[in-house]
């Protein structure tokens, strides 16, 4: 028994600190997210719209970035690129740079398929009425495609919320960094690593949950469950 | 009478999917006000044909005229400058599924013609005004009936203040009695003057309305005629029969 008052006395203390490393971690997660986006809707339009070369750079990127370990890439570019190139920056930008470069290879796949399953005659339609190509996709296409991508983007929010985790390797104080400082100088490891476990549970709920939100806010009316 | 200038012709229009030609050397033109109806088998080119004329669809040949002056397609601005002026209507509907009933109207007079938001809106109302939609003008397209989705996708194609419009069966897509309210609108424009080419099953509206019938059957024109030329003594045999057969199922009249 006393040592699960030790172990609840250890979270307890710990907590505020943990608790300041979610913020962290939140931060690499919508700012990750954020560039993932941007690229990621470019990418898919070029791999959608773009000519036979847009199209191989395309399916060359996503291979890439789909096919290298995080933790690779994480060293790649901040001891191997950014030293290469003497780009000073954080830790904290370079993992949210990688992080939302593989969440672009993700995204632009999402958003890609939900492109496709437009029916062609959108586009028809908008070009009928003297568009331009550039027109119909930011007026028509896109705002149709991204609405039916929130639900796999909760898919992508929850895998890029625990690849944070990795940023750790960098020396990036989120979440699992600060579980891990104290718990080696406590020796409290299971109450330690569970608290984190616990923190990235919840986080994983309330992303998810905001998305949900956001899913019916945009949703359209008289589509039932699209 | 005096004769009604020439708003569009069209000449030679070949489209080809790899080996099938699915349009050979199509040939037309249509005058101001004037009413041609497409009729025949489906998959024999009418929508190839339509979809040629404002270039939805490449033709690998053919030029096409739009008031005397030649449409230079390859011209991006050109094209889209010409779209502007040919209305199309779509067999089922095509439209904006994120937008209202005014948005679908409204966004390409933003966009295209660039009228400020107000003068846009004023615009979308009367069009659906026009086509007795006023109730519905905040209604998201998968809230309307198919009659009510076409009658949209008209008044969204008259905001543009076409000079003729390219009707793609229309009513093909919608429930019997949705029918009528779709054709009463159509009947309406051509009350107005309106010039329209048309592809249609409905065999009574078209001897009723038409100015002339163009019958066509794997890619080709195979014959052009007034109404009561075509259904009681078409020249070519495969008329006749054709003729024979719609007006059995469809009937003489709507």
């Amino acid at each position: 028994m006393g040592s699960m008052t030790e172990s609840l006395a250890a979270i307890r203390e710990a907590l505020p600190y943990l608790l300041h490393g979610s913020l962290v971690t939140v931060g690499l997660v919508i700012f990750a997210m954020a560039l993932g986006l941007v690229i990621g809707t470019l990418l898919a339009v070029g791999q959608v719209y773009g000519s036979e070369w847009v199209r191989r750079v395309v399916l060359v990127y996503v291979w890439f970035f789909r096919g290298v370990p995080l933790l690779v890439l994480l060293f790649l570019f901040y001891f191997g690129l950014f030293t290469l190139f003497r780009i000073n920056i954080s830790a904290f930008t370079a993992s949210v740079f990688v992080l939302g470069l593989i969440s672009a290879a993700y995204q632009s796949q999402i958003l890609r398929g939900a492109i496709l399953s437009l029916p062609e005659g959108q586009m028809k339609a908008a070009r009928a009425m003297g568009m331009s190509e550039t027109q119909c996709i930011l007026l028509i296409i896109l705002p149709q495609a991204f609405r039916l991508s929130v639900p796999g983007w909760s898919n992508e929010y929850s895998i890029v919320l625990k690849d944070t985790a990795v940023s750790y390797a960098l020396g990036v104080m989120e979440v699992m960094a600060r579980a891990h400082f104290v718990a080696s100088r406590t020796y409290e490891h299971l109450p330690l690593y569970f608290t984190a476990g616990v923190i990235f549970l919840v986080l994983t709920y309330l992303g998810t949950k905001a998305l949900r939100i956001v899913e019916e806010r945009v949703r359209i009316p008289g589509y039932a469950n699209r | 009478m005096s004769e009604k200038k020439v708003i569009l012709r069209a000449e030679n229009l070949t489209k080809r999917y790899g080996d099938k030609e699915v349009l050979k050397n199509a040939s037309f033109s249509i005058r101001e006000g004037e009413l041609k109806i497409l009729i025949g088998p489906s998959g024999g080119g009418k929508s190839t044909l339509l979809q040629c004329i404002n270039f939805l669809v490449r033709p690998e040949a053919g030029r096409v005229w739009l008031d005397g002056r030649e449409v230079l397609y390859h011209r991006k601005r050109e094209l889209y400058a010409y779209r502007q002026k040919v209305g199309m209507i779509f067999q089922d509907f095509n439209l904006f599924d994120h937008l209202t009933a005014v948005g679908n109207v409204e966004i390409a007079l933003i966009h295209v013609r660039g009228m400020d938001r107000e003068e846009a809106r004023t615009r979308a109302s009367s069009e659906l005004e026009r086509v007795g939609l006023r109730e519905h003008m905040e209604k998201y397209p998968a809230q309307l009936s198919g009659g009510q989705k076409q009658r949209v996708s008209i008044a969204r194609a008259l905001a543009m203040d076409p000079v003729v419009m390219l009707l793609d069966e229309p009513t093909s897509a919608l429930d019997p009695e949705l029918i009528s309210e779709v054709l009463s609108v159509i009947r309406d424009l051509r009350a107005n003057g309106m010039t329209m080419i048309m592809s249609t099953h409905q065999i009574g509206f078209a001897g009723e309305l038409a100015d002339e019938i163009l019958f066509m059957e794997d890619g080709v024109i195979v014959e052009t005629g007034s109404p009561k030329k075509l259904f009681s003594q078409a020249e070519c045999q495969r008329t006749r029969e054709f003729f024979l057969k719609i007006v059995e199922i469809y009937g003489e009249s709507r």
